[in-house]
């Protein structure tokens, strides 16, 4: 590989080499790794649909034990996050290093890459931390990883009225909820810890410009993923 | 490279996104339909919005389709994983 | 008439250290994919001697049951009494023989070592795509190897289900009587996950992007196919595991329910996630190894590979396939008989290509001029007992006859086939091979051949009478098979495999010697002792820090022995520039 020079463009690096996927090896990189988390969810999620399939008494009623509404805010949360995410690439792509700029004849300002990466942390790290909120509320009302605790406020309500709380099954439903759940949110946490990291020793330092936002592109595509995986793990846990 | 192309409104599809989310809540809880048919609609709302993500914040509806390929293999592996294993339960 | 070689060897590559390297960095934190390589090679040696050791106290149980083994007095009351091998440590045995030589052997000798070696050299690059990523993928094996290895020091010892760790035993301390053992195992097998998948990424990233000028992609050598196409399949099958293992891990220590099925869980779940990984991972325990025989045997009959393009589409064709037929390792397991046809046909259909395979390579030797150096030796062995443990394999395919021998020695008879007559043999021609660009040096061939010999007819000895057994109904990690009245006739059967398998283990002793003899004092090794046409011998033995100073250009693919063109040689390097080729088009020269 030749030395890259300060106006080299590594978006579409000068390499001596076959002509390959035609984008450059961290992004095609970061595309494989996401095709085998694929792989990961799929194993957890598909285990969850395969059990469900099988059980023979009633699954829980969506709502019964878990808060949904709580859930769809933080859903949303996510998602904006994942559109800051994207206006952090595309602020960068147009070379807005900066934080924020006041743009003539309008109210509002115009962001950089920096404010909408810290936006997106933001909203990561409170996506984790209703996540925690929500986990402590739950296992304090009696939900537990091996089903409603003894004794607890959800083993009453499941005596009482076990279709809706799939008492039966409720064992497997509280093991397949943290665990899917769980993942995921260990996923965005690693996504956040590692926006952090960029965001301290590149983005701040400005060492990003528009010949060279690969780490912003890569670490975007693992975030717009785990975005995607939530959407899905959301319908199928919280709302079936 | 990625092809040259007109950059999507990411807004739009930020509200396109809005909208889906309160319809799923909203069929999940309110509408009265069939329990079966709602499976199927909020699962099919579930997959527009992640393509919508994968398509226009993942930018894959503007890269080459050997890119959009490496994504897409795992999915019929996990179809094929899924559905063998149910169809082997209904016995 | 060939031209003089357009490569040039250096020190430095794209990440030009300047700087001299410490002696940490350049050989114990190196993001050298050839040190990284070597790394590997030590390790997994180890963990195969140990997997060997594992064996050979399993063999004295069956072939002397209830005698003292000679050395037990060492071994803790846990695991021995008075020397004799107890059912408890027995099992914990077969558990980890399978696992360590799975996972932690002939996984990491085929991938972690030959794909980190092979592939930036043999595509004409100067390292690996992610080369500190590379470097994380090495130390997390070793890391899941010390996890998996501390198992035996545990309370309660290693785990006792067998290295498929069915549920609902493996999920069940108070049935197995494995409790930290488990547990360990479980977080080995997701560390060891994570390793593979940074290291396929790795693998596959460079092999699509980072080809040098003119490798165009039939012009790959098989190994580099094989290697790659493993790794497609490594980075797609290894995380299902990890989810199981997972599962597995919070069913057995905070007593979720996943494999419960008094609680509504499946056991059979776990029997399906863990064998739609396990197919896969069996195809990538052995396409490297057919990749790697390709190179050796097209070298060692001097002539081009027989039918490049099928090879190649064989290779595709196996990976895709395993897929879709991982319920031949269920048909005994209660699951629904239809599904069980369709992966009756499934597997009847993957031996297709595998036979198209071994058709090519004896298409390649035949009228060859064949050189029986020490790797084309073990080449040969391989496609000789690979075709055995194949043909096997399609009797077990078909599922009335898989319903008497599933879980007996016919089943141990054929993977041992496939993956020590055919994956072990690969290694015993790959390390010899790649030896001079590794190390600088040659191996003794006159010690090689006498291992060669003495193991392939050791190795037949130990392992075809397992046919035999198996067809008796001797079942598979049985403690004592002398209880049951039927098996009592083959008992004498067992003693000779025992003998046979102690005389095998014996005899590795050369290998190793060998090794480790010829680091120090084998023949200096020249640049390309084989005459070979890869990339990787246009560059100095051993192969210097960043390859090449300038990558080479490719003219031509890497089967081409006795070409005309070359003209009194009798091969044809791939990076020689004839005057009538022509520059790739992203060729240096511009």
């Amino acid at each position: 590989m030749t030395h890259a020079t300060a106006t080299a463009d590594m978006m579409h690096p000068p390499v001596p080499a076959e002509p390959g996927s035609g984008v450059y090896s961290n992004k095609l990189g970061m595309w494989i790794f996401l095709a085998s988390d694929v792989m990961f969810f799929t194993a957890l999620i598909g285990s969850y649909i395969i059990l469900r399939f099988g059980v023979t008494q009633p699954w829980a009623q969506p709502n019964a034990v878990l808060n949904v509404p709580l859930t769809a805010f933080n859903t949303f949360l996510l998602i904006c996050s994942s559109v800051s995410m994207v206006k952090a690439y595309a602020a960068i792509v147009d070379g807005k290093k900066y934080f924020l700029r006041p743009v003539p004849g309008k109210l509002l300002r115009d962001g950089g890459l920096k404010f909408w990466m810290l936006v997106t942390i933001i909203c990561g790290a409170a996506f984790v931390g209703v996540q925690v909120i929500e986990y402590i509320k739950l296992v304090g009302e009696g939900f537990t990883p091996t089903g409603y605790r003894e004794g607890s406020l959800l083993a009453e309500h499941a005596l009482g009225d076990p279709v809706r709380f799939g008492a039966g099954v409720g064992g497997l439903y509280g093991s397949s909820f943290f665990t899917m759940t769980g993942f995921h949110g260990f996923h965005v946490t690693c996504g956040v810890v590692s926006m952090t990291y960029l965001y301290l020793t590149k983005v701040l330092p400005e060492k990003y410009s528009p010949q060279d936002y690969r780490g912003i592109e890569v670490i975007g595509l693992y975030w717009h993923f785990v975005d995607l995986v939530w959407i899905i793990l959301f319908t199928i846990v919280y709302l079936i | 490279m990625t092809t040259e192309h007109v950059r999507p409104n990411y807004v739009l599809i930020w509200l396109y996104l809005f909208v889906l989310t309160v319809a799923e809540v909203a069929l999940a809880f309110e509408l009265p339909i069939s329990r079966n048919i709602k499976l199927l609609l909020l699962l099919a709302l579930a997959v527009w919005k992640a393509l919508l993500v994968a398509m226009f914040f993942m930018h894959l509806k503007f890269e080459r389709w050997r890119l959009r390929a490496i994504f897409m293999v795992p999915i019929p592996l996990a179809i094929i994983l899924v559905l063998a294993v149910i169809t082997e339960k209904i016995w | 008439m060939t031209s003089v070689a357009h490569a040039t060897p250096g020190a430095h590559g794209s990440s030009a250290h300047h700087a001299p390297m410490s002696f940490w960095r350049k050989y114990i934190f190196s993001t050298d994919h050839k040190i990284i390589g070597i790394q590997f090679l030590f390790v997994s040696l180890f963990f195969l001697l140990l997997g060997g050791l594992l064996a050979m106290q399993i063999r004295w149980q069956l072939g002397f049951p209830g005698q003292p083994m000679p050395g037990g007095g060492i071994l803790p009351e846990s695991m021995t009494s008075g020397g004799v091998i107890l059912p408890e440590y027995y099992i914990q045995l077969v558990t980890m023989h399978g696992t360590f030589m799975v996972f932690f052997a002939i996984m990491p000798l085929l991938m972690g070592v030959y794909a980190n070696f092979l592939i930036p050299l043999k595509i004409g690059t100067h390292d690996m795509a992610f080369p500190r990523i590379n470097m994380w993928s090495f130390w997390l094996a070793l890391t899941a190897g010390m996890i998996m290895l501390a198992g035996f020091f545990v309370p309660d010892g290693a785990p006792r289900a067998g290295w498929t760790m069915y549920a609902p035993l493996s999920a069940r301390p108070d049935l197995s009587g494995a409790t930290y053992g488990q547990l360990l195992w479980c977080v080995s097998i997701v560390v060891l996950g994570l390793s593979s998948v940074l290291g396929s990424v790795n693998y596959i990233t460079t092999v699509i992007n980072h080809r040098a000028p003119g490798m165009t992609w039939f012009r790959m050598p098989l190994s580099v196919w094989a290697l790659f196409i493993t790794a497609i399949l490594a980075v797609l099958a290894l995380p299902v595991l990890q989810g199981a293992a997972i599962m597995l891990l919070f069913d057995q220590t905070i007593h979720t329910h996943f494999f419960d099925p008094i609680a509504g869980g499946q056991a059979l779940l776990w029997q399906h996630l863990f064998w739609f990984f396990g197919h896969p991972e069996v195809y990538i325990l052995i396409l490297p190894a057919m990749g790697m025989v390709s190179d050796i045997i097209a070298n060692g009959s001097r002539k081009p590979i027989f039918g490049y393009h099928s090879m190649v589409f064989a290779i595709v064709g196996i990976a895709f396939l395993g897929w879709i037929v991982w319920g031949h390792h269920m048909f005994m397991s209660g699951m629904n008989p239809t599904l069980g046809s369709t992966f009756m046909v499934s597997t009847l259909l993957i031996s297709v290509p595998s036979a198209i395979k071994v058709f090519n390579w004896l298409g390649t030797m035949w009228r060859g001029n064949l050189h029986f150096t020490v790797p084309m030796l073990n080449a040969v062995g391989f496609v000789s007992m690979f075709t055995i443990g194949g043909l096997s394999g399609v009797f077990m395919a078909a599922t009335p006859v898989d319903m008497h021998i599933h879980d007996t020695y016919f089943i141990v008879a054929h993977l041992h086939y496939v993956l020590f007559g055919g994956s072990l043999f690969a290694l015993f021609a790959a390390i010899p091979y790649w030896y001079p660009k590794m190390f600088g040096r040659m191996m003794s061939e006159p010690i090689g051949k006498l291992h060669f010999w003495l193991t392939f007819v050791f190795y037949n000895l130990t392992f075809f009478p397992m046919h035999i057994l198996g067809m008796g109904g001797h079942m598979r990690r049985i403690y004592d098979p002398t209880q049951y009245d039927f098996l009592k006739w083959m008992q004498p059967l067992n003693r000779f495999i025992t003998l046979a398998a102690f005389g095998l283990f014996a005899v590795q002793i050369l290998f190793l010697f060998n090794f480790l003899w010829s680091l120090k004092r084998g023949k200096k090794a020249e640049q390309n002792p084989w005459h070979d046409n890869g990339l990787e011998w246009s560059l100095p033995s051993p192969a210097p820090h960043g390859n090449w100073e300038r990558v080479p250009n490719v003219y031509r693919g890497p089967y081409e022995f006795s070409a005309p063109e070359a003209g009194s040689s009798d091969f044809l390097p791939q990076h020689v520039k004839l005057a009538t080729d022509k520059e790739p088009a992203g060729s240096l020269q511009r």
